[in-house]
């Protein structure tokens, strides 16, 4: 008998033991004297790995919201916006602008959670029982008012620049930036990894049945007597409470917010990661968001050898991208691994 | 500033925000579909409209029309590429691909036309029409302290002559009363011989003359650049749903309530303050569809 197979079976299981093993490396780099040094031309594939696996939180929660239970949520980036903001009005020491107020951080972490599910819950009880395309632009314009909230009410939220002097844990823990990097891709790739544990043991149970049967056809799921509704609001919320805790980690990483790091192009790239990828299966969106987040990376190099100005680049960039959103809903509805029937599309 | 050129701001606004929205509801009651890539059909009409104004030069009145005629055909080559092709698939797809191609549009304009602002040339050529007296040019004194720009007359003029011409063709032409049957019920208008396809594309070519008629209006007021159309895009949302998705003369009505409060809360917004005043078109767009989803004189969209 092998060590191998000692190892646990299922996706759930083998999530959870990466997920540890990440933490535990991460933990290993930030408080011992051990140094990681990463060589000078992959900075940035740091710097996009650890924004994937930030995206990769919110893309999960925003799979429970559209891919199992089939609710539009295009607003999810203020979900993400709202757990940042609050941590950071709650950690800040001495910011220029808006509040700081300098508690610890892993109080402003629990309660940027906090805050982000109530969120859900007011959007969720308000919106949810709208047709599918009203939702979208319910939680769309209820994304656009915050923006506009942060970006004009300077006293609290800091206007434009944002709030700066946001703590870095990670940061603090380690020798080194190069080291910083690596330990906050571990940790947070470690807990991206234990959220798949997370939800994927909530949807192979036969609760994750339910929320596809709701998607599937919610009026019979609700002729067998499910309450549809309540199964709604669960996933809007779980969803809420993940992006939240995203935009929490990703406050503490990057040491300040701003209104410009939660615009719709955030919503956009995870719901392109996601139908690209294929919706309702876990693995699969993660892949799509890879491969939106690898095509950022690798506009990020080639801008070094193209003969056009950073501006064209980011718009071609962004042009692709609103291109590969066509092509996929035309071509492959379903996305790249997802599977045509069990969504009920037709390719 | 008073309250009444507040009011008078509201109204070109309005009227404005109404061009763009009936055309936005009729491609909702018809084809079905919110089109969110519609405020780039605005964009693309500014940018033709400064172009031919401007580069060739032709005097505005032409230039509008060109610029109409461009944003009716790019509309209907949009929706032939696009749109019809998925028309079958509901809403939601639909309503994604827009979000897509309005990406790709806006970004595509920003790469044609660069970043910086475009301004129509109102103070040389523009109003003059071939044996007719020229029209005053800038500020006109009404009432003292009131005061009302030619182009802002011109606004509010536009949008009284396409409330009109739509009024006819919805009442008076076989098309337009073929929108108003599909509106109703698409199958029976199929059954009772109305040519669907026909008339969703006239759909899209009527709502791509309206948007950049709307362009070229707004450009007039203020410069356009490629994010022009997107910055709208909500508020024309707002007022369609507030008009009742699908309902023309609703949307009218949802515009001038929308120009109205926005153009009245900077009004009553301390300084620094006035930028809130989209959110607060957005809050209404959410208020309403949570309070009366089907506006004030359209059709339901709640689940049943």
């Amino acid at each position: 008998m092998s060590p191998l197979d000692r190892l646990p079976g299922g996706d759930a299981e083998r999530a959870m033991l990466v997920g540890v093993v990440c933490i535990l490396l991460a933990a290993l780099f930030a408080l011992t004297p051990l140094v990681a040094s990463v060589p000078g031309g992959f900075y940035v594939v740091f710097e996009v790995g650890i924004l994937f696996v930030v995206y990769g939180i919110l893309v999960l929660g925003l799979d429970l919201q559209y891919g199992h239970t089939g609710l539009v949520n295009f607003g999810h980036v203020v979900f993400f916006a709202v757990g940042a903001y609050t941590v950071a009005m709650l950690s800040a020491q001495e910011p220029f602008a808006g509040i700081g107020l300098g508690y610890p951080w892993p109080l402003a972490l629990v309660a940027g959670v906090l805050v982000a599910t109530l969120l859900g819950a007011v959007v969720g009880a308000t919106s949810l029982r709208l047709r599918d395309d009203f939702l979208a632009i319910a939680t769309l314009a209820t994304a656009e008012i915050f923006h506009t909230l942060f970006v004009n009410f300077r006293g609290v939220f800091g206007g434009n620049v944002g709030i700066i002097g946001v703590p870095q844990p990670v940061s603090n823990l380690a020798a080194d930036s190069d080291t910083t990097l690596v330990a906050t891709l571990l940790l947070f790739g470690g807990l991206t990894a234990v959220t798949f544990a997370a939800v994927t043991r909530l949807t192979e149970a036969p609760y994750g049945r339910v929320l596809r049967a709701i998607r599937a056809d919610e009026l019979v799921t609700r002729s067998v007597g499910k309450s549809t509704f309540t199964y709604k609001m669960q996933a809007f919320v779980y969803g809420a409470a993940l992006a939240g805790f995203a935009g929490g980690l990703f406050a503490l990483y990057n040491g300040a917010v701003a209104p410009g790091y939660f615009t719709i192009q955030v919503t956009v790239t995870i719901w392109i990661g996601m139908l690209l990828g294929g919706a309702s299966n876990h693995r699969a969106v993660l892949a799509g968001l890879a491969i939106i987040m690898g095509l950022r990376l690798f506009s990020r190099f080639a801008l070094g050898v193209a003969p056009v100005s950073a501006d064209a680049f980011a718009s071609i960039r962004l042009i692709v991208v609103g291109l590969i959103l066509v092509a996929v809903i035309r071509y492959r509805p379903a996305g790249i691994w997802g599977d045509a029937r069990e969504l009920g599309v037709d390719s | 500033m008073g309250l009444a050129q507040n009011l008078v701001f509201g109204l070109v606004t309005g009227s404005y925000i109404a061009i763009a929205a009936i055309g936005f509801t009729l491609i909702y009651g018809i084809v079905n579909m919110i089109n969110f890539a519609y405020g780039e059909y605005l964009t693309v009409g500014a940018f033709v409209g400064v172009l031919v104004a401007g580069a060739l030069p032709l005097p505005l009145p032409v230039a509008a029309l060109v610029a109409m005629a461009a944003g009716g055909l790019a509309s209907l080559v949009l929706a032939r590429a696009f749109f019809t092709p998925i028309n079958h698939t509901g809403p939601v797809p639909m309503l994604l691909t827009s979000i897509g191609l309005g990406l790709a549009l806006r970004n595509g304009i920003r790469l044609a036309g660069g970043r910086s602002a475009r301004y129509f040339d109102t103070d040389t050529t523009t109003f003059r029409f071939e044996g007719l007296p020229d029209l005053p040019v800038g500020p006109v004194d009404l009432l003292g302290d009131l005061f009302v720009t030619t182009e802002q007359l011109v606004v509010v003029g536009s949008a009284v002559a396409v409330f009109l011409a739509l009024h006819a063709l919805l009442t008076r032409t076989d098309v337009g009363i073929a929108m108003r049957a599909m509106g109703d019920d698409e199958d029976l208008a199929r059954v009772r011989g109305i040519d669907t396809q026909t008339i969703r594309d006239s759909v899209w070519v009527l709502a791509g003359v309206l948007a950049a008629l709307a362009g070229v209006l707004i450009g007039m007021q203020t410069n356009v650049s490629a994010g022009t159309g997107f910055s709208y895009i909500l508020q024309i949302l707002a007022a369609a749903i507030l008009g009742g998705a699908g309902s023309p003369y609703g949307a009218i009505a949802g515009s001038y309530i929308i120009g109205l409060v926005l153009a009245l809360s900077t009004a009553f917004l301390p300084t620094g303050m006035t930028g809130i005043s989209t959110a607060i078109a957005f809050l209404i767009l959410v208020v309403v569809l949570l309070v009366k989803p089907s506006g004030i004189a359209g059709q339901e969209v709640r689940e049943a």
